[in-house]
C-alpha cells in the first residue's frame, strides 16, 4: 500500500518518523500489516500471528493478561484474531533507541482490531512509541487495542502512546503488564485532539522490587469524550508505583481514574490527577481510590480540578505577556510536567501537539 | 516634560474596602522614590493598583505614565508601556519553567547574563517560583525585571526575607536595569521601592522618601533623614516632625 506524503506527516505526528533514529518499526493500515522491520538483533519485530506460530510457549501468555471474555471489545479482538505485534527483547540487552509502531485508521468507518504482545527478557531494556492515528480524511471508525507486556526479572520497559484521531472515532484500548521482581514499567499516554470517544483502563501487576509508573496527559475540546485511567496492583512487597495524570479541558468530557491496591507489606505508591478547566461547558472527573490490603505500606493521592488562577493570569500578565500568550505558558507547563521524562525528540512532538492544540489549529 | 508617573486622588478598594484614599505622587524622569509605611498602610496596594492587579478596584482618582492615563488600561498593556513589578510573594506557578516565562517577556537579547549575575543559571529549569528559597525568589524577580528592562520599576520590598549577600546581588542588577545598563544613557531610569528595613538606602541611590498612612502619602522628604526619624520615632512622629518643619 502506498503512502501518500499527507499520510507520512500524520504519522509523524504520532511519533512514527524514519528520520528518527529508532530500533525497529511496525505499521498496520486498516487491517494490513505493511512494516514489521527490526534494526538490531537484540530484539525481534513481527506480527503477533507469525509469532505464535513460531514459538508455542507463546499461546500460554496470549489473553492471559487480559481476559477474553472482559468486554464486548476484547471478544471482538479475540474474533478479528491476532493482527499486532510481537515484539521480544532478549535477555539482558538495552534496546536504547525507540521501536516505533503505528496504527493508521485509512477507510472511514472501519472497526480496527489489533493484539499486540511485547516481551522484555530478563534484565532486557526496550522503549516503545505507540501512535494511533487516522488518515487525515477520515473522521469516523474505530480502534480496539489489546496490548499484552510481559516485563521480566529487573527488565525494563517504556510505552508511550501518542493518540491524535479524528472527530468521531471510538477508541477502546485493552493493555496489562505483568512485572517481574525488580522490573520497571513506565507508560505514558498522550491525547491532544478531539475524539469522539476514549476509553482505557491500562494496569499492571507488580511483583517484589518492582516499579510501574503511568502518566497521561490529555487535552479535550469541546466534543471530546474520555474516560482514561489506570490501575496497579502492588502483589509483591516493596513493589511501588506512581500513577500521574494531568487533563485539560477545552469544552470536553474527561474522566480520569486510578486505582492503586497495596497487597503486601513495604508497598508504595502515589497517585496525582490534577485537571484544569478552561470553560464552563466541559467537565473533568477525577476519581482516584486507594485501597490497602497490609498494614505496612504507603498509599496518597493528591487531586484538584479548577480553572486558571486568577492570580498566576495575572502575575504573568504584569510582565507584559498578552493573557492569551498567558494562559498558554500555564496549560503546557501544566501538561508538560508529568512529561518531563520523555525522551527529547518525543517531547518536542508532544511539545507541539500541545502548542497546536492550544491555538486550535487542526493538527 | 510630563513626569514618569503621576498619581492624583488616588482611591483604590481592595474587598469592598477603601485602602488608599487620596493618594498623590509624582516620580520626575530618572528619580528613584522610596515608599515607607507601617504594616496594612496601603504600600503593597499602591504598586497593585498601578499595575491593575485583580482585586483592586480604582474608584477614584488618575495614574498617568509619562503623561499617558493608565488607570483603565489592562495589566499587560501596563507592562508593555515599560513599567514592570517586582512582586513581594510572587506565586508558584506549576510546570512553567524559569527560563521558558523569562525568554518569553525578554526585551534585552542577552538574558544569558542576567541568569549569570543573578546566579539563577541552575534554576532555568525549575517550575517557577516553585520551592523557591527567600533569596531566590527575590533574585528571580529581579531577573523578570532585568528581562522586561522597563522604564520604570516597582519593588515591593526587595530586601525581606534576604540575606546580605543577595542583597548586594539583586541590588547591584537593580542598579544595572536603572542605568539601562548603558554608559551613554544620560538619565537613569525611575524607581518606586518599597522598604521597611531600609537597607536598599545603602546600596540604591534614592532621591525622595515618601511615608504612607491609613491609605494617604502623609509626608515626602529626603528618603535617608526619614528613614532616620522613622528608625528613632516611628512613622507618626516622623510625620509630625516633617510636617513642623
Amino acid at each position: 500500500m502506498d503512502r501518500d506524503t499527507s499520510s507520512n506527516n500524520d504519522l509523524r505526528q504520532v511519533g512514527y518518523d524514519p528520520l528518527i533514529d529508532h530500533a525497529g518499526s511496525f505499521l498496520v493500515e486498516d487491517h494490513k500489516i505493511t512494516e514489521a522491520v527490526p534494526h538490531t538483533d537484540a530484539l525481534e519485530v513481527m506480527p503477533l500471528a507469525l509469532a505464535l506460530e513460531r514459538y508455542p510457549w507463546l499461546r500460554e501468555r496470549y489473553f492471559k493478561l487480559i481476559d477474553k471474555e472482559q468486554d464486548r471489545y476484547t471478544r471482538e479482538a479475540a474474533d478479528a484474531g491476532p493482527t499486532g505485534f510481537f515484539i521480544r527483547v532478549f535477555a539482558e540487552k538495552k534496546v536504547l533507541l525507540p521501536v516505533q509502531s503505528c496504527f493508521l485508521l485509512r477507510t472511514p468507518g472501519l472497526r480496527q482490531a489489533v493484539h499486540n504482545l511485547v516481551v522484555a527478557e530478563k534484565g532486557a531494556e526496550l522503549h516503545l512509541v505507540n501512535g494511533c492515528t487516522t488518515a487525515r480524511y477520515t473522521d469516523m471508525g474505530t480502534h480496539i487495542g489489546v496490548t499484552e507486556y510481559y516485563v521480566g526479572e529487573n527488565a525494563k520497559v517504556t510505552t508511550s502512546m501518542i493518540h491524535h484521531w479524528g472527530d468521531d472515532v471510538e477508541v477502546y484500548p485493552r493493555s496489562a503488564a505483568h512485572v517481574e521482581k525488580g522490573g520497571h514499567f513506565v507508560s505514558n499516554y498522550v491525547a491532544m485532539t478531539r475524539v469522539g470517544r476514549i476509553e482505557m483502563y491500562p494496569s499492571a501487576i507488580l511483583e517484589s522490587d518492582a516499579t510501574a509508573t503511568f502518566n497521561s496527559v490529555v487535552y479535550a475540546p469541546a466534543g471530546a469524550w474520555l474516560d482514561i485511567g489506570a490501575r496497579a496492583i502492588l502483589r509483591g512487597s516493596h513493589a511501588a508505583a506512581d500513577i500521574v495524570s494531568r487533563a485539560v479541558s477545552d469544552g470536553g468530557y474527561v474522566m480520569t481514574r486510578g486505582h492503586i491496591l497495596g497487597e503486601t507489606s513495604g508497598c508504595r505508591g502515589h497517585m496525582e490527577c490534577n485537571g484544569l478547566l478552561l470553560k464552563e461547558s466541559g467537565v473533568i472527573h477525577a476519581i482516584p481510590e486507594l485501597e490497602g490490603r497490609s498494614p505496612d505500606i504507603s498509599l496518597s493521592h493528591e487531586a484538584s480540578v479548577g480553572m486558571i488562577s486568577r492570580e498566576e493570569l495575572a502575575y504573568l500578565m504584569a510582565s507584559g505577556l498578552d493573557e492569551e500568550i498567558a494562559r498558554s505558558l500555564i496549560i503546557q507547563g501544566f501538561l508538560e510536567v508529568p512529561l518531563a521524562d520523555l525522551p527529547p525528540f518525543l517531547q518536542k512532538t508532544v511539545s507541539a501537539l500541545v502548542t497546536q492544540a492550544r491555538r486550535g489549529e487542526a493538527v | 516634560m510630563d513626569p514618569l508617573l503621576s498619581i492624583s486622588d488616588l482611591w483604590v478598594e481592595v474587598g469592598g474596602k477603601s485602602v488608599l484614599r487620596g493618594v498623590e505622587l509624582s516620580i520626575p524622569n530618572g528619580e528613584v522614590h522610596i515608599l515607607f509605611g507601617p504594616n496594612g498602610s496601603g504600600k503593597s496596594t499602591l504598586l497593585s493598583a498601578v499595575m491593575r492587579l485583580p482585586g483592586f478596584h480604582i474608584s477614584r482618582g488618575a495614574i498617568a505614565f509619562r503623561g499617558t492615563r493608565i488607570d483603565g488600561m489592562e495589566t499587560n498593556e501596563i507592562a508593555q508601556l515599560g513599567i514592570g513589578l517586582a512582586f513581594q510573594h510572587p506565586p508558584a506557578i506549576r510546570g512553567v519553567a524559569l527560563e521558558n516565562f523569562i525568554n518569553a517577556i525578554d526585551n534585552t537579547g542577552e538574558i544569558a547574563r542576567g541568569f549569570r549575575e543573578l546566579h539563577l543559571d541552575s534554576h532555568r529549569r525549575r517550575e517557577l517560583n516553585c520551592g523557591f528559597s527567600g533569596g531566590e525568589l527575590k533574585r528571580s524577580e529581579i531577573l523578570k525585571l532585568y528581562a522586561q528592562s522597563p522604564e520604570l520599576i516597582l519593588l515591593d520590598e526587595p530586601e525581606s526575607g534576604v540575606d546580605l549577600e543577595n542583597l548586594a546581588i539583586i541590588t547591584r542588577t537593580i542598579n544595572q536595569i536603572l542605568l539601562a545598563d548603558n554608559p551613554l544613557e544620560v538619565s537613569r531610569r525611575g524607581g518606586l521601592i518599597i522598604s521597611h528595613a531600609g537597607f536598599i538606602l545603602d546600596y540604591v541611590e534614592a532621591d525622595r522618601g515618601h511615608i504612607i498612612l491609613d491609605g494617604r502619602i502623609a509626608c515626602s522628604g529626603n528618603p535617608r533623614e526619614m528613614f532616620d526619624a522613622i528608625r528613632s520615632e516611628g512613622y507618626y512622629h516622623c510625620v509630625r516632625r516633617m510636617s513642623e518643619r
